[in-house]
Order: structure tokens, then sequence, then C-alpha cells
């Protein structure tokens, strides 16, 4: 057998369908973090986001044999993850709007003092003023550093369709900044 | 164009497309702006520790990914009409689901059946369907009103095994279907269980 950091998703997900549930904790080690931060940022919640990246795993889990490509779980499961913050976003708006983002960690002292977590505060603010489109591919384009063409690629939809969304999403932000001034 | 919109060229700047020194001297402020504004993102790590704990203690009480794989096998399935007329909820009049037919095609695995989901809501502005089926998405499968009494339905064709699945009002209250049966979701809801 080959050792956990050399087995594919692959070989993970046939080895927990065959039963080795113990074998998923690999899955949630490796990719927990990686998408940790896009939940945080569309949902401006730090708990909000652990229970929907937690919620997500599990549902993954309960769905895995769905998972017509095994070698793509990654993939598979970041969809899953997104229409969990999607609906959560929805239901938490109902109940508690515009709460979410002073939850977030703004102030760092190590990394630029109140100004720069000022700044942070208002734009995670504005970030949730957005659509959840808008909101997504500029978490995706600006938080996580994917170009254009690999957001298409994931989101399974078009470049230009992006950049439409996302030039709306500029306006929108400048709008609610100068507002927040 | 409002006054708030960045002006095209901006756009290609914060797009990573062009730099502050290709924009024309009368939008640098803009650009400057722009700038600022991508400063502000916070790019910081997130760390989630326990995680794969609390995930694995909950994967651990529930029952193998397997079994559902099994489910989603090949079977042959007989064509069934099977009304259920369902008990008033809250604001939900009542609730059916029928199956429609059989098998549609005789083609090989996975064997489906058409189902009608109904709801009679008449409180509602939109209804939708979030299941197993659709990977819990809510937006994915709304239903359409189709009658005076705020009767709401979607017609969908599904493998034969079994389907959770709830029912989302208004896009914000998650709804079990009252009549059929449900089980605990592990995170205080409560989903329904559809065998076809």
């Amino acid at each position: 057998m080959r050792p956990e950091t050399q087995q594919t998703d692959a070989d993970i997900v046939r080895a927990v369908l065959a039963g080795d549930h113990e074998r998923y904790a690999v899955l949630v080690e490796r990719y927990r973090d990686r998408y940790a931060r896009y939940a945080a940022r569309m949902l401006g919640s730090l708990d909000a986001a652990e229970d929907a990246v937690q919620d997500a795993f599990v549902r993954a889990f309960d769905q895995l044999a769905q998972c017509k490509e095994p070698d793509k779980f990654v993939g598979w499961f970041f969809l899953i993850l997104r229409n969990r913050c999607y609906a959560e976003r929805r239901r938490s708006k109902a109940q508690a709007p515009l709460e979410a983002a002073d939850s977030l960690p703004a102030v760092d002292r190590t990394d630029g003092g109140a100004e720069t977590a000022e700044r942070r505060r208002a734009l995670q603010h504005a970030l949730l003023e957005l659509t959840p489109d808008q909101r997504e591919v500029f978490v995706l384009k600006h938080v996580e550093g994917l170009s254009y063409g690999q957001i298409a690629e994931r989101l399974n939809t078009s470049v230009p369709s992006l950049k439409m969304r996302m030039h709306r999403a500029y306006d929108r932000l400048r709008e609610q900044l100068r507002e927040h001034k | 164009m409002s006054d708030h919109d960045f002006h095209p060229r901006v756009k290609q700047l914060l797009d990573g497309d062009l730099t502050l020194a290709d924009l024309p001297p009368e939008l640098r402020a803009e650009g400057e702006e722009a700038l600022r504004l991508l400063a502000a993102v916070d790019r910081r790590p997130v760390a989630f520790p326990t995680m794969t704990e609390r995930v694995m203690l909950a994967v651990n009480t529930r029952p193998s990914p397997a079994g559902w794989r099994r489910m989603l096998e090949p079977r042959e399935i007989r064509l069934r009409i099977r009304p259920w007329v369902l008990a008033p909820a809250l604001a939900l009049a009542a609730a059916l689901i029928i199956w429609i037919a059989g098998p549609r095609t005789a083609a090989p695995a996975p064997s489906l059946v058409t189902v009608r989901f109904v709801l009679v809501a008449p409180e509602a502005k939109a209804v939708s369907l979030a299941g197993t089926f659709n990977q819990w998405d809510a937006r994915a499968t709304p239903l359409v009103r189709t009658g005076p009494n705020g009767t709401w339905t979607a017609t969908l064709t599904l493998p034969a095994g079994q389907h959770q699945y709830a029912f989302v009002v208004d896009g914000v209250r998650w709804v079990p279907d009252p009549g059929a049966p449900a089980v605990d979701d592990g995170f205080g809801r409560r989903n329904s269980v559809l065998t076809l």
C-alpha cells in the first residue's frame, strides 16, 4: 500500500466505498483548509463556514457512491460545499442580516494594524451585499487566486459570463464602500 | 452607467489585464481607488484544525456509502401509481407524491422512475426541491405553481433507489414532506425519504 500522502483521491474513494471508512479522514485532512477560506469569505462568518465545510464533508461521504469520477473528488466536493454555502447564506440572511462579517477576525496586529483591519472589514461587509454569484466569482479570483479560465472550468460556465458578473461586482463594491465611508 | 461604475479600463486593471501605468492620466486616480479595493482583500488562510475529528465522528455514525451504491444499482421497477394525500402542516395544506411511470426506456441501468412532487402551500412565493438527487441545491429544482389554490408541482425522473429530500419554501424554509418518512440528517433537520 502506498503511504497516505501518495494515495490519489481515487484510491481513497474506492477504499472508503469498499468499507474502509477511516481512510476518509485522509481526504478531509487534504482539503479541509483549502476550502475553509472560500467558505469563510462566502459566508462572512467562521462559525458558519466551519459548519458548512463539516456538513459538506459528511454529505460527500453519504453520497460518495455517486461520485462518478473518483479522481475528480475535489471538484465534486467543491460543488457540494458551494451549494451548502449558497443555502446557508440565504438562511442566515433571512434570520440575521448583516451580522456575519463582524464575526470574522478583522484585527491582526501582525498584519497592518487597525487601518488594514478596518478596510478588510468594510470590504467583507460590501462582499456580503453582492449577489452570491457575484461574491463567488470575486472570492475565487481575488481571494483564492484562480484565473477566469480555472473558475469557468470549476463552475462549468463561460469566461465572458464570469467577467460580466465580476464587473458588476466591482461596481457594486465601489458603491458599497463609498456608502460605508 | 452610474457614477459608481468603474471605467472599463479600470476594470481591466482590476482583472489584472492592465497596470496602473497603462491607464491614461485622467483614470489614474480611479485606478488607485480600484487598487486600494484589492489591497483590502483578506487572503489570510483559514484553518479548522478539529474538522477531521468532527467529520469522522459524524461519519462513523452513518450508514456505509456503499449501501447507497447498492440501492442505485439497476433493478426492475414495476409500474406503480400510489398517491399520498397528506395532512395539513403549518401553511402547507398538503403534499403528495405520485409515481407516474416505471422505467421510461428499456435502457440498461439505472432503472428510472418518474415521480411528481406536489406541495400545497398557498402562502409561498416560491417552492423548490433540494435532495440527494440534485446535490442539495435549493435552486436546481423549482416547483411550478399549477393552480389558484397554491398547488406547486415538479416532475422528476430519478434513479430507482432511496433518495432524501426537503421542500424549500421561499428560499429559506427547509420543510420536510409532512407525509413522507423522515430521517434526522445529523444537523438538526429532518430529511424526507423516498424509496423508488
